[in-house]
């Protein structure tokens, strides 16, 4: 026994040997196999997961990409200020595309919105139907009034 | 061995020892180089990775252009590269060249634009709130001092938020209010490049006590992309948490286990997270002073803050219960609920993520109490916290690195590596995929 050894430690040398602190930690290759093991598969899932989240935020990046040009292409507007909504309701491929209907700071004019859907096909979705909204409002039901394509039959407007 | 192998081995050495400098200068040309295009081309500001800021870096301005995620995440592989580089080939690293490199990206991050957060507007604003305004940041968020020049800068998630940092951490940024929004920039700016140098010469001093290559340690450390862009870029309190964490690593290969138990406390009265160590310092050293040293720190510390900020300023807990409940699209258990087809995490998620942690902890103090290394213990502890929080930030994974270096336990630095590896390949989906 240490000199300097503490009550305390006096106390712990009481202790089954299992139980007791050491120092130094006694070799265990077994277990260092099993922790590295653990180690390993907890990394491949962090990576795998890593992985498919880069893809799937490709595809959404990609989509909102054909999105905003189908939205372009059917307005006859290129406007730069244009927003796209994703269904975060229901987890959809089906996005919400508005913008203004004349030149103006982004929102400030009557906003056309379109809905997306499909796959996209030449840099481009198929819009099936959409809405308008006031100035000023953001996409919210209340909001929006002559509705058409699919969404009039939808019932996507209140008016 | 064969007579012409004998003869070849000595030859390939001296070709091995030829080659390897002359690669890590090229690997140390990429990091400079890498970092200078982030700044140079974030200096013109108007981008989405450069927040809204006061005008810090006027004269770089006109170099480069516009940052764009493109040119960052290629900046950043490349950076990334050559820190993998520098790290295989740290032993053909001179101290000299070592610290030079080190210093130069520190210069170069220095003299540019705040990065890729607005943490530190957040921090300058709780400051002016207490000295210019009278309001405790422990009870109030910015959006109340919306007239005041900093509010603008201050990111629009955090504008109702009170902070959420130690109180120790609150009085050292008091004296910045003084002198004014930008001047208060350069003031954060420098106090995390003193902070970062102070990690750095410690992590040498513990790697020293340690019989480990300090140049290889700081190399991994101060070299680290993560460290260098993300960290220093935003000036984040962290790197003053990280000196003080290593701080208290020092004192306790000194033998000065008191002091180094008051030094975790006084970090965790910074930023709460390093608080983390101080159990498993106290199962490896079973010291009377440690626990004296911590608890009359607290008290301390409590007192000063409860003198100061009153109850709230004491309640680090609540802060805390209230950043745990966040949700980061770069969090690993997002990334874990998106694989498993869910569209992110839940309530019960957090709980199980908990309970995980929970379990993680107790295996690393049972290790502990029987002899394995506390200082990789800690790390592991710091790494389960970022990898179970639902909040990730870059500069979270950045807590256990100054451990790993210094490990016993090799393992920590690879898991350490390769989650940041994984965080920086999170980002890239802009590259496959640009937003028009």
């Amino acid at each position: 026994m240490s000199a300097r050894e503490t009550p305390f430690e006096q106390r712990l040398r009481g202790l089954p040997p299992r139980l007791r602190p050491l120092a130094e930690e006694l070799p265990g290759p077994r277990r260092w196999r099993i922790e590295t093991a653990a180690l390993v598969l907890v990394g491949l899932l962090l990576a795998i997961a890593t992985v498919n989240d880069v893809v799937l935020g490709t595809h959404v990046n990609h989509r909102l990409v054909a999105d905003l040009h189908t939205w372009r292409v059917y307005t006859g507007h290129d406007y730069k200020n244009v927003s796209t909504e994703q269904d975060v309701e229901h987890f959809t491929t089906t996005d919400v595309v508005c913008g203004n209907t004349t030149p103006g700071p982004p929102k400030e004019r009557t906003q056309i919105c379109l809905q997306m859907t499909g796959p996209v096909v030449d840099g481009r979705r198929a819009a099936r139907g959409g809405w308008y909204l006031p100035a000023k409002r953001e996409d919210l039901y209340r909001y929006r009034y002559a509705c058409f394509g699919t969404t009039k039959a939808e019932g996507a407007c209140p008016r | 061995m064969s007579v012409a192998a004998q003869s070849e081995a000595p030859l390939t050495r001296t070709r091995s020892a030829n080659w390897a400098p002359a690669l890590a200068a090229a690997c140390a040309l990429v990091l400079v180089a890498a970092t200078a295009e982030i700044v140079l081309d974030g200096a013109l500001g108007h981008s989405i990775l450069i927040p809204k800021s006061p005008q810090l870096a006027g004269w770089l301005q006109g170099i480069g252009e516009r940052l764009g995620y493109r040119v960052f995440l290629i900046a950043l592989l490349a950076f990334s590269a050559g820190y993998a580089g520098l790290a295989l080939l740290s032993r053909s690293v001179s101290k000299r060249w070592a610290i030079a490199l080190i210093a130069t990206l520190h210069a170069i991050v220095f003299v540019g634009p705040i990065l890729l957060s607005t943490d530190v507007f957040s921090y300058i604003a709780y400051a002016r709130m207490g000295v210019e305004h009278g309001l405790n940041p422990y009870t109030h968020g910015p959006a109340s001092i919306v007239h005041d020049p900093i509010y603008h800068y201050v990111g629009q998630s955090w504008k109702k938020t009170e902070t959420a940092y130690g109180p120790i951490y609150t009085l050292l940024s008091y004296p910045f209010a003084l002198l004014g929004v930008t001047g208060a920039v350069w003031g954060m700016k420098a106090l995390a490049m003193i902070a970062s140098a102070l990690t750095l010469l410690l992590t040498w001093r513990c790697a020293l006590a340690r019989g480990r290559d300090p140049v290889a340690a700081i190399v991994l450390v101060g070299a680290n992309p993560l460290y260098v862009i993300y960290a220093l870029g935003g000036a984040h309190n962290d790197l003053i948490m990280m000196a003080l964490m290593m701080a208290a690593v020092a004192l306790t290969f000194s033998r000065r286990d008191g002091a180094a138990a008051a030094t975790v406390v006084v970090g965790a009265l910074v930023k709460a997270t390093v608080a983390a160590l101080l159990p498993f310092m106290i199962l490896a050293k079973r010291s009377r002073a440690q626990v004296l040293g911590a608890l009359g720190t607290l008290l301390l510390g409590a007192l000063l803050a409860f003198a100061v900020f009153g109850i709230d300023g004491v309640n680090i807990v609540a802060a805390l219960n209230r950043d745990a409940a966040l949700v980061s699209s770069d969090s690993f258990a997002t990334e874990i609920a998106h694989l498993f087809g869910k569209p992110g995490v839940f309530p019960i998620d957090h709980d199980l993520l908990k309970a995980l942690l929970v379990v993680i902890v107790l295996h690393l103090l049972w290790r502990t109490w029987r002899g394995y290394d506390w200082v990789a213990a800690s790390g592991w502890a710091l790494l389960a916290i970022s990898v179970t929080s639902t909040w990730l930030l870059a500069w979270y994974i950045l807590w256990p690195l100054p451990l790993a270096a210094i490990s016993r336990d090799r393992r920590l630095l690879a898991a350490t590596l390769a989650l940041q590896g994984l965080f920086i390949v999170h980002q890239l989906t802009p590259l496959f995929a640009p937003v028009a």
